[in-house]
C-alpha cells in the first residue's frame, strides 16, 4: 500500500515519490529503482495510492 | 625484472587476476548494515546481510543472522536456520541469492560468441549432507544454469568449486546498472524449477530432480562464507578486501547513517543528523551526503533516534517524535538526500533530528 505526498514547494502532489505506508519508506520516481519498479506493478494491478496527509500546522 | 620472468599465462585474455578479481559482495559475510548480526525471519524476499537476499516463497519458515562459526581463514559467515518446516509447491524456491550489477559483470560477455568461463567458489556447512543446487541466471530469469554440488558430511565445513562456461544465448543486460546476473543457492524448491543439470537452458532452474530440500527439516541449519565469482576455469585464493573497501562496495546499494554494529532502527543517538530550528522560521533542513554514489537514487526512510521508529523525526520541543509528513525528501539523488523539516512547533533553539538509510538494491 502506498500514499502520496505533497510537493513542499508547491504544496501539489508529488510527482517523483510516493510513500511505502509499511516502512514509511519513501520511494522516488527512478526507473532504476527496485521498488519504484515494485509500485508500479502495484499500479499496473489496477491499484491507487491513498491521497496525501494535508499539513499538520 | 627479464620479461622471461612473466608467467605468460597471465597474459592471456581469459587468465586469472588478482585485484577485485571476485565480483561477488560481501563474499566473507563482514557487513551487516541492516541487522548488526541480529537474528531475522524475513516474511518475504529481503535483503539480510549486505547485498545477499534471502529467497522466501512462504513467511517466516527460516531465521537468517551473521555468524562466527566459520571455516579456517573466516571471521563470519551467513546463518539460516530452518523456523518451520516446509515443503515447496511446484512454483515455490528458497534459498539465497546475490544480484550483481551489470556494470560488474559485463565483461564476461554472456549472450554472445565468446562468452567467459567462471567459476564460483565457497565453503559451505549444512546439517543436512546432500545433493544442493546452485544456479546461474540472467537478470529476466529466462537463462540459467542449475547444477548439483554436494555437501558431503554433515555440520563439516567444506569448500565447492564449480566451474561454468559462459552462456552465448540468452539476453544479458551488459554493462548497465540493472542485474547483470544472479547467482541463486537453492535450499528448497518446487517441480517448476527443477531443470537438466550442468547446461544452460531457458526460464529459471535452481536445481534438479533428486536434490535436498533442506527447508523440509525442522531446526536444520546452512553456513556459507568465502563466497567467490570470478573468471575463468580456476578457483583461486579468496580476495580478501580491506573492511572499510568492502564497507564502500555495499553502500552503493544500502547505506545508513547509523553505528556500524547499531541495527536500524535501534535507539540510538549516534550519527543521528541534526537540524537546530530557529523559532522565528517554519522550516529548516537535514541533508545527508551519503558516503559513496548510489546505483539508482535509493528509496529513504528516516527514523526518530529516540525511539527507532521509522518514518519519524525527533525533536526536544516537547513534541517528541513528528511524523515524516513534517520532514519529507525534496531532494533525493544518488550523491544525497535532503529533506525538509516544517509545520514544527519549536522553541528557541530546538533541535531535529533522525537517522535515515537510503536503499537502492537490485
Amino acid at each position: 500500500m502506498y500514499k502520496q505526498i505533497k510537493s513542499y514547494f508547491t504544496n501539489e502532489i508529488d510527482t517523483q515519490q510516493v510513500v511505502r505506508i509499511a516502512d514509511n519508506a519513501t520511494i522516488p520516481f527512478d526507473l532504476a529503482n527496485t521498488d519504484y519498479q515494485a509500485y508500479l506493478k502495484w499500479l499496473e494491478e489496477g491499484n491507487t495510492p491513498l491521497p496525501a496527509d494535508e499539513p499538520t500546522a | 625484472m627479464a620479461l622471461t620472468q612473466v608467467d605468460q599465462g597471465l597474459l592471456g585474455t581469459n587468465a586469472q587476476y588478482t585485484g577485485f578479481k571476485n565480483r561477488i559482495i560481501n563474499g566473507a559475510m563482514v557487513i551487516d548494515q541492516r541487522n548488526a548480526g541480529a537474528s531475522v525471519t524475513p516474511t518475504a524476499d529481503a535483503y539480510t546481510l549486505d547485498r545477499w537476499d534471502a529467497g522466501m516463497a512462504q513467511a517466516s519458515k527460516m531465521t537468517i543472522q551473521q555468524s562466527s562459526t566459520v571455516p579456517a581463514g573466516f571471521s563470519k559467515s551467513l546463518s539460516m536456520t530452518v523456523a518451520s518446516a516446509y515443503t515447496p509447491s511446484a512454483s515455490e524456491w528458497f534459498g539465497l541469492y546475490q544480484k550483481i550489477e551489470g556494470f560488474n559483470s559485463a565483461d564476461f560477455g554472456f549472450g554472445a560468441a565468446g562468452a567467459s568461463t567462471v567459476t564460483i567458489s565457497f565453503w559451505v556447512r549444512s546439517s543436512i549432507a546432500g545433493s544442493y543446487g546452485f544456479s546461474l541466471s540472467n537478470s529476466a530469469q529466462n537463462r540459467s544454469y542449475p547444477v548439483l554440488y554436494t555437501v558431503n558430511s554433515a555440520n563439516t565445513w567444506e569448500q565447492k568449486t564449480i566451474t561454468i562456461a559462459g552462456d552465448t544465448s540468452g539476453t544479458w543486460v551488459g554493462a548497465t546498472n540493472g542485474i547483470g546476473l544472479l547467482c541463486l543457492w537453492s535450499l528448497g524448491a518446487g517441480s517448476s524449477y527443477l531443470q537438466t543439470a550442468n547446461a544452460w537452458g531457458t526460464g529459471l532452474g535452481l536445481g534438479t530432480t533428486g536434490q535436498t530440500n533442506w527447508i523440509t527439516n525442522a531446526g536444520a541449519t546452512f553456513y556459507i562464507t568465502g563466497v567467490q565469482l570470478e573468471k575463468g576455469s580456476t578457483a583461486t585464493s579468496f580476495d580478501y578486501r580491506p573492511y572499510g573497501t568492502e564497507l564502500s562496495l555495499c553502500q552503493r546499494y544500502f547505506s545508513t547513517t547509523y553505528n556500524t554494529g547499531v541495527a536500524v532502527g535501534a535507539v540510538s543517538n549516534a550519527g543521528g543528523i541534526v537540524h537546530v530550528m530557529d523559532a522565528t522560521m517554519s522550516y529548516g533542513g537535514i541533508c545527508w551526503n551519503l558516503p559513496t554514489k548510489m546505483r539508482a537514487t535509493p528509496t529513504t526512510v528516516s527514523y526518530s533516534p529516540n525511539s527507532g521508529a521509522s518514518g519519524k523525526f525527533y525533536t526536544n520541543s516537547g513534541a517528541g517524535d513528528v511524523s515524516a509528513t513534517t520532514g519529507s525528501p525534496v531532494y533525493v539523488g544518488m550523491g544525497a538526500i535532503s529533506y525538509n523539516v516544517s509545520n514544527v512547533s519549536v522553541t528557541q533553539n530546538a533541535f531535529i533530528v533522525a537517522h535515515f538509510t537510503a536503499d537502492a538494491e537490485l
